[in-house]
């Protein structure tokens, strides 16, 4: 055993030494801490007020607010008639995508419709399709009927 | 979650140390109590619905953020940083014992002369010189470890780096105080 291990630990831990002097530093912190000029003082009051007001505000948002009427004489109710004022605002535009998709699927399945009659047309004519490609068959479609 | 009246007794009583720290990295009254009511605020917008044991630690981190985007808008980063070539010094406190200081200072308790008392101010403004005048990641981690009286895993936590780095940073920082403050004739 060692003479220092033989001495109260708080003597030779230098970390309990480290310790006691930083407290000691921290004391005389705390006393000039505590000699704040009166204008930051005020500052620093003015500063906690106002996130007491910003807390106060993000609390007011989160949970629902108080019943109430607006000016047009509608009985508010806390965030549920925002909610539906916000849900209205959005389903006109919804309404309007949803019709213009409606008018695309119509558009193009008549665009389908149309082009199956005149295959089927085609098909069902004594005409052979590829008599349209002849261009002798062309010209005599063109040409003036004789009486 | 955290009652109006915590958060108003929490801020009470965190303010002028929260103030005092960040004046003594940015070195500035007006600047500092900017990012302190900046600090505040995210506190109050962002985490005013946490517990009110949460909070210190909360609001250390957002202050120690608060004042690195301060250096980051006033593009001084490396005023900062400058004093980092200190952590390389070999071992600040070597020839230095600390019992000894702390020896010669409880014996002087008690004992304090007029002239001292009269001193008293000019020396409490030096050791705050001191303290300023710390690499940064010392003072804080000094700081937040003994005036705050965070623990070494809530200060490694605020600092966002290990336990051994807030250790190596705190026994560097008193040792320093303790090394500059005697050769000034100061027991603390």
């Amino acid at each position: 055993m060692n003479a220092s291990q033989s001495q109260p630990r708080s003597h030779t831990d230098p970390h309990a030494l480290e310790a006691r002097l930083a407290l000691r530093l921290v004391g005389h912190l705390n006393a000039q801490a505590d000699r704040l000029p009166s204008d930051v003082r005020e500052r620093l009051r003015f500063a906690r007020e106002q996130a007491l007001v910003r807390a106060r505000e993000v609390r007011g948002a989160a949970v629902s607010g108080p019943v109430g009427v607006s000016r047009s004489g509608t009985l508010l109710l806390g965030s549920f008639v925002p909610w539906l004022q916000r849900a209205a605002s959005v389903l006109p535009l919804l309404l309007l995508l949803g019709g213009l998709l409606a008018i695309q699927q119509w558009s193009s399945r008549e665009r389908v419709l149309a082009a199956a009659e005149i295959d089927s047309l085609l098909l069902a004519d004594a005409l052979p399709p590829t008599a349209y490609g002849d261009p002798g068959f062309a010209e005599f479609l063109r040409s003036p009927p004789q009486p | 979650m955290a009652t109006e009246q915590e958060l108003s007794d929490f801020l009470r009583s965190v303010e002028k140390r929260a103030f005092k720290r960040v004046v003594y990295a940015v070195r500035s009254d007006d600047s500092a109590l900017d990012v302190v009511q900046d600090a505040m605020i995210k506190l109050a917008e962002n985490y005013a619905d946490r517990p009110a044991a949460e909070l210190p630690l909360i609001f250390q981190r957002i202050l120690s953020n608060a004042t690195m985007d301060w250096f980051r808008r006033e593009k001084t980063r490396g005023a900062l940083f400058s004093n980092l070539s200190d952590f390389d010094s070999a071992d600040p406190g070597s020839d230095f014992d600390l019992l000894e200081l702390l020896q010669v200072a409880e014996g002087s308790l008690g004992a304090e002369s007029a002239a001292d008392a009269v001193s008293r101010a000019q020396i409490l403004q030096i050791i705050e010189t001191e303290v300023g005048g710390l690499p940064a990641r010392q003072r804080e981690a000094f700081l937040l470890r003994y005036w705050e009286e965070f623990d070494v895993a809530e200060t490694a936590l605020v600092m966002g780096c290990s336990q051994g780095s807030v250790k190596t940073h705190c026994s560097r920082a008193v040792h320093a105080l303790a090394k500059s403050l005697r050769a000034k004739g100061i027991t603390p």
